[in-house]
């Protein structure tokens, strides 16, 4: 037995005592959010996991037949947030890459929130992906079986590689912040190289694969095409951009600190270049099969467009996603951050609807003439199971970041001034 | 030879001869009875939502001007499955007696095989179950593939979770019988036999001028043929 010794300290800070010794208060990093707003972030968390919960025990106990899934209809909402994350994943990678590749250090200060955030996303979609497959207990058999002809084959290895690059990149991010990298050259060497192995990778391997998976099925209009995993690469840069955008505000709000007008600025320059793009891609998607008289093809654009989704297209997918952040971001309203990002989240709002509506209607119609039309609305569980997984994700994020400093501004960088009325976001007028 | 264990080389004499299953299916003798589903319900003792077979009442044109048309419809069994080719563990194959097959012990039941089959011939299994209508629904499972699967609900030996699919009736062909369906139609509408066999009843009938395949366009190459 020996007596315990203290040992002497160099630090000269008051110790970290409690809960506090896993955020990184005290650690000389500026804190992911103030007191007040963890609390309220973390009892929202908190809410939405044990609600939710019940419908993981739904999942766990009864399997797929607590969805409103049938033979006819065989992939629902589950299938759609999981494309949704993927994108998120591969929007927020790719524009990470505009800082580590392309050099736009602009936008440095959102590089390693970009990165965490491509991570956690893709956790999300393979948590989501995992527990829509019938034998969950089966999915690592993917890895050892490998069927070339098989686009699901491929993106589960092209997504382990991702995960593993996305992983590698933000440790060195967030060394090289933290100067814990022996020659920061050289780190930064490493970000641009596996930020260029990234770029093909996100966009050809994850997300334009995942469009690849529905694009093969020729059993199914609208999905079968060459302009399909195009569409997916571009909508995953819009929701991308858009997420980032909206984590890096409320974050900074988070803070009771002043987000920077010009990156929110510049960041949604890049949105609306990109939902743009994604608007002319819609709108030839839609506008070839209709001008060719393709009856397959037509009748799901007619359950699309006045079935009993027709809302999620007209007013999730095209009005809230597209067409009233296009015109927010164009018009003079761009110069308020409040409303780039307003825009920004109902981008991602809209993006919801997009992932809904490449999901359900091209199943919900007959695949043969005289078989029923299918009718889908997910489940109260399928709901919470997906408010479970996605609190989860957030909680990881939040935690993640309580952990390392993945928001603290660059040192180098103008620190932002404290903002005296915090709650009044959509009046701070940007000065240019 | 043939795809799974036990399965007969060939109806001819040349023991080298591999078999190609096929159905031709007269619409014309077809009444639309649905004998043929309930038949391959029982056979195969497919739960609630699983249906191997079923009959398509097509309507066309409009009324007055109209007319109705049966289409029994098993899985096609396509040459060129597209089913096949999406399944990310190789899971389903098609063997070589032409039959797609389904190892429910491999099958992660990711239903991409679902979507991507064009004549809706695959059904999921969500566990669903007769036992509040019929006593004992669960005692025992249909011998699929040639394996004893024991009682419905086992964790491990269970089709419960994947996907399932027509077999040709897999377990009745090494004993000498037709499908199910091709047995019990009351019509004598479905015919069954080797396609591989030019003298076969199957072959001669597919070779019809009134022969024709569903969804020819897609490229699947159907081993299901109909007579109009």
């Amino acid at each position: 037995m020996s007596t315990a010794c203290t040992e002497p300290t160099t630090d000269s800070r008051p110790p970290v005592t409690g809960w506090r010794r896993f955020t990184n208060e005290g650690r000389g990093h500026e804190p992911f959010l103030t007191p007040r707003n963890r609390k309220l972030w973390y009892g929202f968390l908190a809410i939405c996991l044990i609600a939710g919960s019940w419908g993981a025990w739904l999942r766990l106990t009864q399997g797929l037949a607590m969805t409103d899934l049938t033979s006819q209809m065989p992939w629902g909402a589950w299938v759609a947030f999981y494309i949704f994350f993927v994108g998120l994943s591969a929007g927020a990678f790719l524009l990470s890459s505009l800082v580590y590749v392309f050099g736009m250090y602009q936008f440095e200060r959102i590089g390693r929130a970009a990165l965490l955030s491509a991570v956690v996303s893709m956790f999300v979609a393979l948590a989501f992906i995992g527990l829509d497959l019938g034998r969950v207990e089966r999915g690592p058999i993917t890895l050892a079986y490998f069927h070339w002809t098989s686009p699901l084959s491929w993106e589960v290895r092209f997504y382990v590689i991702y995960i593993a690059l996305l992983i590698a990149e933000l440790i060195i991010a967030v060394r090289l912040h933290k100067g814990l990298v022996r020659s920061a050259h050289k780190a930064h060497r490493w970000l641009r190289i596996l930020g260029t192995i990234g770029v093909p990778l996100a966009i050809i391997g994850v997300h334009g694969g995942t469009g690849t998976i529905f694009a093969v099925v020729k059993a199914r209009a609208m999905w079968f095409g060459g302009l399909f995993p195009i569409i997916f690469v571009v909508s995953a840069m819009v929701s991308g951009t858009a997420l980032l955008l909206a984590v890096y505000y409320w974050q900074r709000r988070g803070t009771g600190r002043t987000p920077d007008p010009a990156l929110i600025q510049g960041l949604g320059k890049v949105l609306v270049a990109a939902v743009i793009i994604d608007l002319l891609l819609t709108f030839y998607e839609f506008i070839v099969p209709l001008l060719a008289f393709q009856s397959h093809d037509a009748d799901i654009i007619s359950i699309q467009a006045t079935g009993p989704y027709a809302w999620t297209f007209w007013g999730l997918q095209l009005a809230v996603g597209m067409v009233i952040p296009t015109i927010i971001l164009l018009s003079p309203l761009k110069r308020k951050v409040g409303w780039v990002v307003a825009a920004a989240m109902m981008v991602v709002v809209g993006i919801v609807g997009v992932r809904f509506n490449i999901v359900v209607p091209p199943l919900v119609a007959p695949i043969i003439d005289g078989y029923p039309t299918n009718y889908y609305f997910p489940t109260l569980g399928e709901w919470l199971l997906c408010l479970f997984l996605i609190a989860g994700g957030a909680l990881l994020y939040s935690l993640i970041s309580e952990w390392q400093p993945i928001h603290e501004p660059e040192p180098d960088t103008a620190a932002d001034t404290p903002v005296a009325d915090a709650d009044s976001p959509t009046t701070t007028e940007v000065t240019t | 030879m043939a795809g799974y264990p036990g399965v007969p080389a060939s109806p001819t004499t040349d023991s080298t001869h591999v078999p190609r299953w096929g159905m031709v299916i007269d619409l014309q003798k077809c009444v639309g009875c649905d004998s043929c589903t309930v038949a391959c319900k029982v056979e195969n003792r497919t739960p609630p939502g699983v249906n191997y077979n079923v009959v398509v009442e097509q309507e066309i044109g409009t009324y007055p001007n109209v007319r109705r048309v049966n289409i029994p419809r098993p899985c096609m069994q396509c040459d060129t499955p597209p089913c096949v080719t999406v399944c990310p563990v190789n899971a389903t194959y098609k063997g070589d007696d032409g039959v797609v097959v389904i190892d429910s012990d491999r099958c992660i039941g990711c239903r991409y095989c679902i979507t991507a089959c064009p004549y809706g011939a695959r059904s999921f299994d969500f566990g669903e179950s007769y036992a509040d209508e019929m006593q004992g629904a669960d005692e025992l499972q249909a011998p699929e593939w040639g394996i004893e699967r024991g009682t419905r609900g086992g964790v491990w030996s269970s089709p419960v979770g994947t996907v399932r699919k027509c077999t040709f009736c897999a377990h009745r062909i090494p004993r000498g019988e037709e499908p199910a369906c091709c047995e019990t139609c009351i019509g004598d509408a479905r015919y069954f036999g080797d396609l591989n066999d030019p003298d076969s009843l199957v072959s001669k009938l597919a070779a019809d001028p009134r022969a024709f395949r569903l969804k020819e366009e897609v490229g699947t190459n159907p081993s299901v043929y109909y007579l109009r």
